[in-house]
Order: structure tokens, then C-alpha cells, then sequence
């Protein structure tokens, strides 16, 4: 219908408008009011996770109080040094970074192939097999079977486990098929025309056009990934593959391991008695907090620049 | 016009549709065979066990798992325990704890499931034990006990543990020689009104005759000193949410202070001279609440309690903003610091008039938990001498909870002086006293003393039980060096308002303000899964109204709300349930008076 | 013809096929083999995929039998009781039980229900953030508003305490100003629960779940812009004519998809913030199934439980999917 306007600067093919018209009154009411709004907005998500920061450098019986709000107060990083020393840190760091990276890897591809995959009409089945993959999301069989199955499989203790039952996920592959029926037919037909076999057709050409879901699929793979611990807790019993996040899972959660320990003690109290007096302080619990939401602050603008208007998909008409 | 060959006929289709299917039907019954075993059926049971004595050392390095429900570390154990360990049995311990998994007993079961609990297994005797056994994952120790000298010591509880069952199954512990009328806990018990003594003793020892009589002294106390050190505001009481369990935790401790302890739903005196429902009106655990919600009223009991955590209550006590506990071990350690107590400040133990505190009597049977050696254990015969050296005296020193107050290894943290008679060192005193992070030396492992401190958790035999060597319990705070050494202000003026006792035990036995339960082992058998259900069910209400009345606005509200309690309870099937926990109750009675009997 | 109109028009003309392959297309249906060529070569690039989402999907299922026995782990299925439906009736069992199964059951709907009905602010939060300009305070915010999503449920307890506890922040701060005399209770009060989880809720995911919209908005045709542009489009009707409906069916999908999910709302937001005063209006069926014991030996229970739950949720899923097809002409599966 149209050839490409001129090359453009990313702003003004987002706001054609502004190259144009003049700033009205009421545009100007407008903008204010709504990066007031996202700042607000941004404010309020950021303000406890920088109560966090302030109360991992805080002394410590002043943080237990809650009485750290605004700045730190006594910094000191002893709670930092005191985390890194866990035993053990450097090598679940280094499990937990693998997983994340493989499974991710492996997730998007399989995600990005099976959302193509589904929109071919032509695949026999593919109506019946969609609906197999999408309805695994609502029911679940229980911890014991799976765990059955897993060990009979041989991967209990076994790295292989942080990655394979990932790689089919429901969700991305319906966020991978509907970015896909959104994409115009043309793409598929004219590749099919110069005889492209199926693959091809995915890997050379939607693939590459795909990069907004592809990246948020990575995202949100990369995240479970990161901070999955229920897994470790489950099949895991070596030490050396353990992940980042159940290490800081166990020294997180030891006062809700007290109560559960104090639930079954029934009574006779003094088994816990050890545990009890021995409290991780509140302001570690929160390092070890903002120590494993960091590296995932870091990446996410990697991912944002996915975020950008893909200009080529206008060169494919005419 | 495309470029792929598609098997356009019928017959291609047909075949290839038979191959996959093949395919996977294939995968599905390997899969399936491959679990079939595990679900389908306990696991056999592996009864090889050599005979003949342990060897002196062991050759080849190995890693055992130790499932341990007790335990709140995970992983593999490190420093000076750890040494000790691998230079006697060449041998690591990688702990698995449910307690920090979590999920209640999710690991328990996945492991059971699978058919490997785990190498060592310390577990609670009853149902698990039972259906461990019955399930083939424990081994029978026959052979090994017969080599086991220090357990050996111990017979009558190794006997009554492995009582029904054909052969050694299960090894007790927190045993001792001790009488079973005599208390467990050492120096201090479990249970006791604690409070601030520096401030009891600014307004002049009022007198405490009743648990009632306690509120209008906190209320005086806290007006003494409304803002602690650090600015927050101090509080007579204060509670929290998370250990619930059957009943509100929090209100269930002032009842022991009167010789109650829980059954269930069911408060059972020490001597058996009254069983109660909770829910009952004029029950204790009701009287509890009402001195809940009086303190309340009169503003003593903390806002924060209905939304706190265990923790944000430790920090609390560690800051001196609470004024009341119901544990000696949490109050003390918290807040008896050497600065608190030079400073004159510190908990001690209130001399209420009319108080007969409960109190665990020795059991010669043992306590709740066992030990046992799995049956896919690789080395059961090592695992075994390690079990037999835990109850040895050098076993002993080194493993027994650290706030039990074991005195660590002979060597590091004490050694006999010059008049043959035990004394901490000076690294001893600086490690047990303070915190733990005293650095242990190098060449006995390394690290912090408190996390190379054994992280089993189990007390093997009790630590007030005498060491025959030295002549002096296990546990230094009995020694008369120790006690010379720790006497500070707080300590010597609460000794001579309380009888010139030495300790709080001390003082509520020549008081006559101790009720010992003796100590009978007796273990309640599981609950059937319809009686577990109600049961959860009915904890839930009970707890959620039980906190509704400590907060209530008045006294109206607070009978009108013990009222729906009982209504609601009664209408989930209460008296099932109840009925159940009486009849364990007189049961664990029955099981006192025996022990008592026959071995006091 | 009208600015709409145009708009439509051009939406659909970018939507279309050429000739080329409009032709194409035509040639394959005339091919003679009734239905039309279903490839089963295709699905057997996916059939590995499908073998392992069968293993660990679909194969754990047999688990459902323990929901017939006393099933005991360490037993074994053989060495466990056969008990038939007793878990089932004894979910129904008392009045009082089936009084409190009603409440947690309205619990749950309602927090449904108000997911349900605020799902859309992510969509209108990625569209009115792709109208701010500055490429630094979009990416800012959009990092920032995620931030929520990574902090555990657990510490964020932490943090609502030090802020809304009778002691925290914020009734500090209005006794400061004389403002109030006694401590407000949030946390352990019976009033507006499910207003407060709805807004833990959304602070929480608003900015995670705009990712996806964000992502979508990126993939949008800019020749739709700049036509509309040229038609002399304001800001907001090119929102609402081109944005918007591009990110319908995404939100659509997702919408029908999150209805199926209707008795799943999460256990862990609400055990945190649970106590005795909250407890009748938070407690959702997640949270039910866990506070009556269900990770204990009550295993076969919680079989049960599940068990219905994925039934009602699949049913759900169908109905919706029924639905959709009648009133939008497509279904979402």
C-alpha cells in the first residue's frame, strides 16, 4: 500500500506528530500528568526494594526494629561480607547462572518453535495437540508422582532436571502463537513459494522478526529459572548442585523452619531451643534478598532494547 | 510448487503413524516400569549386617546422609564437629533436614516414596518409625549392637524402643541414668514466668501470689521504663503467630506454669491429677487468654503481637522492649548479656506463690526421636560406631546441643585443671559464653565455634548426666568452677531473694514449685487420617478464635467469643477428636506411673 | 470516508495476502483429498516436544489413585489402605465444615473476580507508558515497576510490617501529625481484605504483566501509524483505533485463559499476611488446603483436592473456550 516514508529518527516515527503539529495546551496537561502518574507508580514499586538496600548496610538491631526507612543508618557491609562467605556461594552461584542460561536458551527456542508450529493449519492433529499442551497448565498430579518419575528417569541429583521439564511451558507458547498470527501471512506464502522447507521458514525468517515475544519469553523464562528453589529443595541432595537461590532460600527462611519445627515439637520446646536464640538477623535476610535481585536489575535493559519497533516488517509489502 | 516430498498416501500415513505411536508407547511403558517398583510396593529390606567388633579406623573416605528432623542446617557439616568426625570415622555428614526444606513433610515423604530416607535416619519414634520399618528402609542392628558398648549402657531403653518389633531397629535418645522423677533440663527449666528482675527489685519485690497477680506488677515495671535503650517503646507482654499449632502457642505456656502439659487438645497435670479440654471454660488454657486479654485492657500486651513474627519478637527481647517471657531459654540468652548483666539488668525467674511448674522428667526410655541406619546405607557397619560413640562420653561432650550446654571437646573448650576438676578454658568461656563466633583454632577444624558446632541437633544421653571421669556432669554449667566464675549482680541479688538458691532449678526444687512428669518415653500412637483431618481443622478454629479473645474489647465480647469457639468446634467433630487425646493422655499417665514405680 | 473507517481499513489491507499467494492458497484447497492435506510430517517436528511434555505432564497423573487409598509413602501403594471416596465425603462432611468451605470458596471467587476485572490495567499501563516519549524514563519506569515481582512474598511481608504495623511508618507518621490518636490496624483488622490483597496484588505484578503489551507494542506495523498520522489522527484515537484492538487478542487469550484459573489464586500472598483477624476473608482454597494440614500425612487429601480442582479448572477452560466460539467466532484453543 505505501513505500517506506523517509528514513527516520526512532522519535519521530513514534510521534510522527511531533515533527508536525504544535504542543498543545492540552497535550502538555496530558504529558505531565502522565509521566506524574508512571513516576509515582515507579516510586512506589521501587521504594521497598531501596528499603531493602538501606537496611542490608544498616546496623543491624536498628533494622530488626523496622525503624530504617528513609536512609541507612550505622552502614556498614559486614552483612555482605558475611553472606559471600556462605559455604558454598560460589558454586551455586555458578549452578544457578547455568541453569538460568541453558534453560532459558532452551525454553525459548522450544517456545518460539512450538507457537510457530501451532499456527500451521496443515499439521495433522494440530488442533487436538494444542489443546494437550495448554490444558497441562490447570491440573497438577501432586508432588509424589512426579517425584517417582523423576528419580525413575535418573534425574534426581542430576543437573538435567533444571532444565528439561521447562522447556515445553504452555504460557509462552500461546504468547509465541498469538505474536505470530499477528504477523502477516505474506511472510509464510512468500518463503513457501521459493520452496523453503519448514524449518527454514522458522528459523530464517520468523524467527528474526519475532525478537519483542522472543524476549520476553526469555525474560520471564530467565526469572523462574533464577529464582527457582522449589526444585532444588525436591530432588536435590548433593551439594554441589545446589543454586544460588535455595542456599539463600535456607538462610532466608530459618524462622519459618522454626515454627514449623516448633509446630511439631508439641509441647517440649527445648529441641528448638538452639535455633531459636540464634535468629539470622532481619537486615541479612534482606542482603541476601537484594543480592539475588541484583544480577536480574542488570540484565533486564540487555532485554529492553528488544522493546523497539521492528522497522523491517514494513518492507515486506509491495 | 513446495519443496517437501509429503507422504500423500494412506498406507505411508498409516505406517508412520504406527511408529510413532510405537515410539511412544515404548517410552511410556519404560517410564512407567521404571517407577512401577517404587509405587507399587515397599522396598525389600536389606538385611546384611557383618558381626564382629568395629574396626579401629576406617580406610576409605565416604559421605553419608543423614535425614534429620531435628536439624535446622542443611548441608554438609563443617568445622570442629566435622574434624572430630572425619578423623574417627573417615567419614563426612551431609545433612538433610526437613525442618529448613520445608513444606511440612513434603522431603520426608518424596524421599520414603523413592525408597531412600537416607544413610543415618534420626526420626520420631510412632508412626514414621513403625511404618519404616514395616516399609523396609531401616535395617535391622542386631549384629551391630552387640559391638555397641556405649549404647549397651542404655539397654533398658534400646529394649523398650524396639519393643513389638523383631530385632534392633532403633537406638534411643536423650537417655540417661538419671531417675525419671528427676528433671532433664538442667539448670533451668522450660517453663517459668521470667522477668526483669532489675526492675522487679526498683519497686521492691511485690509480692506475686497468682499468675493474675503478675499484671498489675508488669504494669508497674513498664511504667518504671516505657522506652527502652534503643528508643522503642517496652511492653510487659508481647506475642507472636507462627509456632501455632494445636492451640495458640502463646497461651498455652502460662498453663504449664500450674503442671500442665499438652496432649493434643487435652492439658494433662505432671501427676495426673487433671485432664482438661482446652476449650472448656474454666480451663487453663481459657484462664490464659483471660490474662491475655486482661493485660491488654490494661495496655501491656503489645499491638504488634497479632502481626509479628518469632523473629521481630527475638530482636525485640534482645533490645530489652519486652518484660515477660515464658522461657527461661529464650529470655536469658536473648538478653543476659555480659553488658546487660554487668549493667545490672537481666531475666530471671519470678518467685510466683502458687506455681508447680512442669517439668520433663529424665527418661529412661528416651525421648520422642531415634535412630536408625538406612537400609541402601553403604557402610552401615561405620555408621553404626559412630551411632555407639555419640553416646560415649567423649560423643557426648562434643555432640549435645549447643544450648543444652555440653561442654564441647576436652581439649578446645575445657580440660581438668590443676585440681583434677573440669574448668572451661579461656577460648571455652569466650565460645560458649558469648555468641559462638569465638574462631576455633586452625588445627581443630577452623571457623566460627557455632557453626562447627554439631548440626545433628540430637542430645544422645542427657547433659546433667555425670561423667563418671570427672566426677561432674557433662554440662559445665553445673560445674562449681563455672558458677564461680559467672556470678554477677542480677545472679547474686535474685540468689538472695530466692533462698540463696544456685539456679532456677535449684530454687523451684527447694521450693517445692516443681512438678516433675516422669519421664516415661511414652510416645502417643499416630492418628487415624479421619482424626488427623478434624483435627486440623478444628487447630484452626481454636486458634484463630483464641487470639480474637486475648484482643477482645470487653468482657462480653470475650464470652460471646469463647461461646462460637465452642459452638464451631463442637460442630467439626470436637468430641472425636477429644475423646481420642483423653484416653492418650491417661494412657502417657499410665506409662509415668509405671516408670516411676519401677525405677524411682 | 471517516478517520475509523480509514483506519479499519487500513488495518485490514495490512492484514491481507497478496496475489501471489492468494493464489497459492486457492491451488492448494483444490487439490482432491476431501478435507484438505493435513501434514503429518509437521507434527513430527513437534512429536519429541510432545513425548516430554506427555512424561512430565501427563504420565504423574496415575497419582490420582492415591486419592482412592490411605496412601502411605513408605508403604507403597500396595501396602496402603483402599479407602474409595472417604476423602471426598469427608470434605462434605458437617455443616460447620461445609460453612467454612462456603467462605473460602467466596474468598477465592472474589479475588478471582477482582483479577479478573483489574486485568486490564497492565494493557492500559503498557499504553500509556508507550506515549511518553523519553526513551530513558520509559525504560526507567519499566525497570523500576518490575522490581515488585522479584521481592518474595515473605519479605514483602517483612517491609508491609515495618510500614503498617501499629508501630511502623506510617502510623508513626500520622501520630506525628496529630492526625490520629490511636494506631491504625492494618494488618490485623477484618475491614477491606480484599481491597488491600487486590492492591499488594497488583503493585506487585502491574509492571511484570505490562511486559508482554509492551512487548506486543513493539511489533506493531508502523505503517498503521503513519497512515493514521496522514488521516490526522490525535493521540488518543490512535490509541484507541490502532493500540488497543492490535493488542486484543493477546489480552483476549490471556483473559479466557486466567478465567480457567478460577479457584487458583496462590497460597503464599495470603499465608503471610494471614492472622486470626484477616483469617475469614483471606483464607482463598489454596491457602485452605494448606492450613488444614494438607503437606502432612494427609496426602491422599490433598490428591483429592487437587484432583477436583484440576477438573473444575478444566471444565472451566472448555466452557470459556465453548463461549468464545460462539460469541467472537474463534476459539482460544
Amino acid at each position: 500500500m505505501t513505500t517506506l516514508t523517509k528514513p527516520a529518527t526512532e522519535a519521530t516515527i513514534r510521534n510522527p506528530r511531533s515533527v508536525r503539529r504544535p504542543r498543545t495546551a492540552g497535550e502538555w496537561a496530558f504529558t505531565i500528568l502522565n509521566v506524574s502518574a508512571f513516576a509515582l507508580f515507579a516510586v512506589v514499586c521501587a521504594y521497598p526494594f531501596y528499603y531493602l538496600i538501606i537496611n542490608s548496610v544498616s546496623a543491624n538491631d536498628v533494622s530488626a526494629l523496622g525503624e530504617v526507612r528513609l536512609f541507612p543508618i550505622g552502614i556498614h557491609f559486614s552483612n555482605y561480607a558475611e553472606v559471600f562467605t556462605l559455604q558454598g556461594l560460589p558454586l551455586a552461584a555458578s549452578v544457578s547462572l547455568a541453569r538460568t542460561v541453558i534453560g532459558t536458551a532452551a525454553t525459548v527456542l522450544a517456545s518460539a518453535f512450538l507457537g510457530f508450529m501451532f499456527t500451521q493449519e496443515r499439521m495433522w492433529g494440530r488442533s487436538f495437540w494444542y489443546r494437550f499442551t495448554v490444558i497441562t497448565m490447570y491440573f497438577s498430579a501432586g508432588l509424589i508422582p512426579i517425584f517417582i518419575i523423576m528419580k525413575g528417569l535418573g534425574l534426581t541429583n542430576n543437573f538435567w532436571v533444571y532444565v528439561l521439564p521447562f522447556i515445553v511451558q504452555p504460557f509462552n507458547i500461546i504468547l509465541v502463537k498469538t505474536y505470530v498470527e499477528s504477523m502477516p501471512r505474506t511472510l509464510q506464502e512468500a518463503a513457501e513459494m521459493d520452496g523453503a522447507s519448514i524449518w527454514q521458514i522458522f528459523w530464517r525468517i520468523y524467527l528474526p522478526n519475532m525478537t519483542p515475544i522472543l524476549a520476553t519469553v526469555a525474560i520471564f523464562s530467565a526469572v523462574m529459572q533464577w529464582n527457582m528453589f522449589q526444585d532444588t529443595l525436591i530432588y536435590i541432595t548433593d551439594q554441589s548442585l545446589y543454586t544460588l537461590q535455595y542456599l539463600l532460600y535456607m538462610f532466608i527462611n530459618q524462622a519459618s523452619s522454626l515454627a514449623s519445627a516448633a509446630q511439631n515439637a508439641g509441647g517440649d520446646l527445648s529441641s528448638i531451643a538452639g535455633a531459636a536464640t540464634s535468629q539470622t538477623p532481619t537486615s541479612i535476610r534482606m542482603t541476601v534478598s537484594v543480592i539475588v535481585v541484583l544480577p536480574i536489575i542488570f540484565i533486564y535493559p540487555l532485554f529492553q532494547r528488544f522493546f523497539v519497533k521492528g522497522i523491517m516488517l514494513g518492507a515486506v509489502k509491495g | 510448487m513446495f519443496a517437501e516430498t509429503p507422504i500423500t498416501t494412506k498406507k505411508g500415513k498409516a505406517m508412520k503413524l504406527k511408529r510413532i505411536v510405537a515410539a511412544a508407547t515404548a517410552t511410556a511403558v519404560v517410564a512407567l516400569s521404571l517407577t512401577s517398583c517404587s509405587l507399587f510396593g515397599g522396598t525389600q529390606s536389606n538385611s546384611t549386617a557383618e558381626s564382629g567388633p568395629f574396626p579401629e579406623k576406617w580406610d576409605t573416605e565416604i559421605t553419608i546422609d543423614v535425614f534429620d528432623g531435628l536439624a535446622n542446617q542443611m548441608g554438609v557439616q563443617p568445622g570442629w564437629f566435622a574434624k572430630i568426625v572425619k578423623d574417627k570415622f573417615n567419614m563426612k555428614l551431609n545433612v538433610i533436614a526437613p525442618n529448613v526444606a520445608g513444606g511440612g513433610d513434603t522431603l520426608y515423604n518424596t524421599r520414603v516414596a523413592a525408597g531412600n530416607l537416607g544413610d543415618l535416619i534420626i526420626t520420631d519414634q510412632g508412626k514414621q518409625f513403625d511404618e519404616l520399618v514395616k516399609g523396609g528402609l531401616i535395617v535391622d542392628m542386631a549384629n551391630y549392637y552387640e559391638q555397641m558398648k556405649n549404647a549397651a549402657v542404655f539397654d533398658a531403653a534400646v529394649e523398650k524402643v524396639n519393643d513389638g518389633k523383631d530385632g534392633v531397629y532403633g537406638l534411643p535418645t536423650q537417655v540417661s541414668t538419671i531417675k525419671p522423677t528427676e528433671p532433664s533440663e538442667g539448670l533451668s527449666s522450660t517453663f517459668g514466668p521470667m522477668i526483669r528482675w532489675d526492675l522487679y527489685k526498683q519497686l521492691g519485690y511485690p509480692e506475686i501470689d497468682s499468675l493474675e497477680d503478675l499484671l498489675p506488677v508488669l504494669k508497674q515495671m513498664q511504667d518504671l521504663q516505657p522506652t527502652a535503650a534503643n528508643g522503642g517503646k517496652t511492653y510487659g507482654l508481647s506475642l507472636f503467630k507462627d509456632w501455632d499449632g494445636n492451640m495458640m502457642n502463646n497461651a498455652k505456656q502460662p498453663t504449664t506454669f500450674y503442671g500442665y502439659d499438652e496432649m493434643g487438645f487435652v492439658l494433662a497435670k505432671a501427676d495426673g491429677s487433671d485432664y482438661q479440654s482446652i476449650v472448656d471454660s474454666d480451663s487453663e488454657y481459657v484462664r490464659a487468654l483471660h490474662f491475655f486479654y486482661e493485660a491488654n485492657q490494661m495496655g501491656l500486651l503489645d499491638p504488634d503481637s497479632t502481626t509479628q513474627n518469632y523473629d521481630t519478637l527475638f530482636s525485640k527481647f534482645q533490645n530489652g522492649q519486652v518484660l515477660f517471657s515464658p522461657w527461661p531459654w529464650q529470655a536469658q540468652p536473648a538478653f543476659n548479656t555480659e553488658e546487660n548483666l554487668a549493667a545490672g539488668q537481666g531475666f530471671m525467674i519470678a518467685p510466683m506463690k502458687d506455681q508447680t511448674i512442669f517439668s520433663y522428667g529424665a527418661s529412661v526410655y528416651g525421648g520422642k526421636q531415634i535412630f536408625a541406619i538406612g537400609s541402601k546405607a553403604k557402610d552401615p557397619q561405620r555408621i553404626a560406631a559412630f551411632i555407639d560413640w555419640l553416646y560415649s562420653a567423649e560423643g557426648t561432650y562434643s555432640n549435645n546441643s549447643q544450648t543444652q550446654g555440653a561442654a564441647g571437646p576436652q581439649g578446645l573448650t575445657w580440660d581438668l585443671n590443676s585440681a583434677g576438676e573440669p574448668e572451661l578454658s579461656d577460648f571455652g568461656t569466650s565460645a560458649l559464653l558469648g555468641d559462638g563466633s569465638a574462631q576455633v583454632p586452625e588445627d581443630w577444624g577452623g571457623g566460627t565455634y557455632k557453626d562447627g558446632a554439631s548440626w545433628l541437633n540430637v542430645t544422645t544421653v542427657l547433659p546433667i548426666q555425670v561423667d563418671e571421669a570427672t566426677g561432674q556432669p557433662f554440662s559445665y554449667q553445673f560445674w562449681p568452677t563455672y558458677q564461680a566464675a559467672t556470678a554477677n549482680a542480677v545472679s547474686t541479688d535474685w540468689s538472695a531473694h530466692m533462698k540463696d538458691a544456685t539456679s532456677t532449678m535449684d530454687y523451684l526444687q527447694q521450693a517445692d514449685q516443681i512438678l516433675v512428669a516422669p519421664g516415661s518415653g511414652y510416645v502417643a500412637p499416630a492418628d487415624s487420617s479421619e482424626i488427623q483431618t478434624l483435627r486440623n481443622q478444628i487447630k484452626a478454629s481454636i486458634v484463630e478464635f483464641s487470639w480474637k479473645m486475648s484482643f477482645a474489647s470487653n468482657q462480653s465480647e470475650f464470652d460471646s467469643l469463647l461461646t462460637q469457639m465452642q459452638d464451631t468446634v463442637n460442630g467439626l467433630g470436637y468430641d472425636k477428636v477429644l475423646q481420642v487425646d483423653m484416653d492418650n493422655a491417661k494412657a502417657q499417665n499410665d506409662a509415668r506411673i509405671e516408670v516411676a514405680k519401677e525405677f524411682g | 470516508m471517516t478517520l475509523p473507517q480509514a483506519l479499519n481499513q487500513a488495518t485490514a489491507l495490512a492484514a491481507e495476502e497478496s496475489p501471489v499467494a492468494k493464489k497459492a492458497r486457492r491451488s492448494r484447497r483444490e487439490r482432491p483429498t476431501g478435507r484438505g492435506r493435513k501434514s503429518f510430517r509437521l507434527f513430527l517436528w513437534i512429536a519429541p516436544l510432545m513425548v516430554l511434555l506427555f512424561v512430565f505432564s501427563y504420565l504423574p497423573l496415575y497419582g490420582w489413585i492415591f486419592s482412592l487409598y490411605d496412601y502411605q509413602p513408605a508403604l507403597g501403594l500396595n501396602g496402603s489402605e483402599f479407602v474409595g471416596l472417604q476423602w471426598f465425603q469427608l470434605l462434605f462432611n458437617s455443616p460447620t465444615q461445609l460453612q467454612q468451605i462456603g467462605q473460602v470458596l467466596v474468598n477465592t471467587l472474589v479475588m478471582s473476580f477482582l483479577g479478573i476485572a483489574t486485568s486490564i490495567l497492565p494493557l492500559i499501563f503498557a499504553v500509556f507508558l508507550n506515549e511518553v516519549r523519553s526513551t530513558r524514563f520509559r525504560n526507567s519506569v519499566q525497570t523500576l515497576t518490575t522490581l515488585p515481582n522479584f521481592i518474595s512474598w515473605v519479605l514483602v511481608y517483612v517491609i508491609a510490617f515495618s510500614l503498617f504495623s501499629s508501630s511502623g511508618l506510617v502510623n508513626n507518621v500520622l501520630q506525628d501529625w496529630g492526625l490520629i490518636t490511636t494506631p491504625i490496624k492494618f494488618l490485623d483488622t477484618d475491614q477491606g481484605v480484599w481491597l488491600t490483597m487486590l492492591l499488594w496484588s497488583l503493585w506487585k505484578g502491574l509492571g511484570w504483566g505490562a511486559i508482554i503489551y509492551l512487548a506486543s507494542i513493539s511489533g506493531i506495523d508502523q505503517s498503521l501509524y503513519e497512515s493514521a498520522k496522514i488521516d490526522g489522527a490525535g493521540r488518543f484515537q490512535t490509541m484507541w483505533y490502532i493500540t488497543i484492538p492490535q493488542l486484543m487478542p493477546t489480552y483476549i487469550v490471556l483473559l479466557m485463559l486466567s478465567i480457567a484459573n478460577l479457584l487458583n489464586n496462590g497460597m503464599e500472598q495470603y499465608y503471610v499476611f494471614q492472622n486470626a483477624f484477616n483469617k475469614q476473608y483471606i483464607q482463598v482454597l489454596d491457602l485452605y488446603v494448606y492450613n488444614i494440614g494438607i503437606t502432612g500425612n494427609s496426602l491422599s487429601m490433598a490428591t483429592a483436592i487437587g484432583m477436583l480442582k484440576s477438573l473444575i479448572s478444566v471444565a472451566l477452560l472448555i466452557t470459556v473456550n465453548v463461549i468464545s466460539k460462539r460469541v467472537r467466532g474463534a476459539s482460544i484453543i
